[in-house]
């Protein structure tokens, strides 16, 4: 490797919001062993056992935009929403830190189309944790015209996503990671804090249990 | 949030349901995007700060 190129690499792990090895170690980077079309610009590569591997300067951006995206919305017009388990203990932590709204677990049919449904919310942006998994939310968010912001994997389609995380979203660790990225990454955006190091929880705190 | 009145990947009136009005995230460009050209996830592109997306 020339110098140049190190000096550039070196640049672009200074940009990001933590260093690459952080990422690594939570697993952010691996995807599946299915590849669509539309999450192609965003795999680095393909490991010699068939795994797809996700470019995480992409997912650093991207999260970047995706704060700066969520910022600019009231965060009690925003629903987050995660039927996997190991995305909704991530999604309450953002809701206490953000005070966006939450659904964790079951989607309720209805909940953003049917006035007359128990729990009925009009949120202005939804965050889904699996385009896949949250078919029925993005459904619903499709029905009332609502931008939505989605964390996909290698394996997902992003039909109706506005703003794409591409990251693994069935990691413990990942889901994490990245809703703890976003959760910093808002609060800097609103002013409620003045730097990085001001955000006093860990990744640990976002973890779900095994 | 008003409405935009066009996609801005193709041009076409957004009257049908699905399409979506946003801000652009680096700037405060309102991107209006139809049902087809988000069902085909075709990319967009801000034409103040040249944001790519999805």
């Amino acid at each position: 490797m020339t110098k140049d190129l190190q000096e550039d690499n070196k640049k672009i792990s200074e940009d990001m919001m933590i260093s690459d090895e952080v990422y690594m170690t939570s697993g952010v980077h691996i995807g599946t062993r299915q590849k669509t079309a539309d999450m192609k610009e965003h795999i680095y590569k393909v490991r010699n056992d068939g795994l797809y591997i996700i470019d995480i300067n992409k997912t650093d951006q991207k999260i970047n935009i995706a704060a700066k995206f969520i910022s600019k919305f009231n965060p009690e017009n925003i629903l987050v929403v995660s039927v996997r388990q190991y995305g909704q203990k991530p999604i309450r932590k953002l809701s206490e830190y953000t005070g966006i709204k939450v659904l964790d677990g079951r989607f309720r049919p209805g909940t953003l189309t049917n006035p007359s449904a128990k729990g009925f919310i009009e949120p202005e942006l939804l965050i889904v944790t699996d385009p896949l998994a949250d078919s029925q939310a993005l459904d619903e968010a499709r029905n009332i015209g609502i931008p939505v912001v989605g964390l996909c994997d290698t394996n997902n389609e992003l039909k109706y996503i506005d703003i794409v995380i591409p990251t693994n979203n069935k990691g413990r660790r990942a889901l994490a990671l990245v809703y703890w990225l976003l959760s910093r990454a808002i609060l800097k955006e609103n002013g409620k804090i003045k730097s990085y190091e001001n955000f006093k929880p860990t990744v640990e705190d976002f973890e779900a249990e095994i | 949030m008003k409405k935009a009145e066009k996609c801005i990947s193709c041009g076409k009136g957004l009257i049908e349901r699905g399409s979506t009005t946003f801000i652009c995230p680096n700037c405060d460009t309102k991107i209006g995007r139809c049902n087809s050209c988000r069902e085909q996830n075709v990319k967009y592109h801000c034409q103040e700060c040249g944001f790519i997306g999805p």
